[in-house]
């Protein structure tokens, strides 16, 4: 059921960047796609009543170096985590890259309509 | 902006660039790390830049020595992981936690080479993260003023 509204937000990015006009809701739907998949990459590694995967002093064991069982069986996955925070720095740049494309043409152009957006001019 | 903005921003940043150098610091052991505390940092210099404006901010931390700091971060990160590879035998592996440093768990000094990657993506991410916002910033004021021919907002930072 997550999954399946997981797969809505994402048709609502595509059909965002697919069928508006203006170059910022372009954007946006793009965005809102990447964070799409943000959120399913979440949700796999995520357990019903889990806990943070953060290791406490009282869950080490110091003479063994092992870690407590019951929080290993516990803790969610950290792994979808880590890679969604990679997405997230990788998102920020191509976002900062898509708006001063979007400055840029809106100082050139004087609109954000892509469909007037059409000679090329030197 | 107003009076009471710049008094507060003045009195904040400090306190926000030192809570970026904490989440750096301490990446390996609390939530956080490189890439969160060098946004925070980043983000103190973009509160002055909207208290006191671009110019100022760019008296204060130039946009070649930012440059320069970004590149110092990849490099010094990649450093790293050669240097890994040198000594361990292994691309990234933590040779400094194996051999030369062998620290307690929930200790500052625990981490081997992973603090030393932290601090240097924290610098590579905030100084690139400030690039960023003030190539926005200066596109806003080129589009502003298009045609006056001010010869300070020609051509500004294009090249990241």
């Amino acid at each position: 059921m997550a999954y399946a509204l997981c797969f809505l937000l994402f048709m609502i990015g595509l059909y965002c960047a697919v069928v508006k006009k203006n170059m910022v809701k372009i954007v946006l739907g793009i965005v809102i796609m990447e964070y799409a998949v943000n959120l399913f990459l979440i949700m796999l590694g995520y357990l019903t009543g889990g806990v943070a995967p953060i290791i406490e002093r009282s869950q080490y064991d110091a003479k063994t170096q092992t870690i407590a069982a019951e929080f290993l069986s516990a803790s969610v996955d950290p792994l979808p985590q880590a890679m969604v925070l990679t997405s997230i720095v990788i998102s920020l740049g191509s976002l900062a890259l898509m708006i001063s494309i979007c400055i840029r043409t809106y100082a050139k152009y004087g609109t954000f309509d892509i469909t007037e957006i059409r000679r090329l001019r030197g | 902006m107003t009076v009471i903005v710049r008094t507060v921003s003045s009195w904040v940043k400090v306190l926000i660039f030192l809570f970026g150098i904490y989440i750096i610091l301490f990446g390996h052991l609390t939530p956080g790390g490189g890439f969160a505390g060098g946004v925070i940092l980043a983000s103190s210099y973009v509160l002055l830049m909207l208290a006191f404006g671009r110019t100022f901010v760019e008296a204060n931390l130039p946009r070649s020595l930012a440059s320069r700091l970004d590149c110092l971060g990849a490099f010094v990160f990649a450093l790293i992981a050669i240097l890994g590879l040198v000594f361990g035998g292994t691309f990234f592996v933590n040779f400094l936690y194996q051999t030369y440093l062998p620290g307690r768990p929930f200790a500052l000094v625990s981490g081997g080479t992973i603090p030393l990657s932290n601090m240097a993506i924290g610098v590579k991410v905030g100084a690139s993260l400030f690039l960023v916002i003030f190539t926005l910033a200066a596109f806003r004021a080129e589009s502003q003023e298009p045609s006056e021919g001010n010869p300070a907002n020609q051509g500004p930072g294009q090249k990241e």
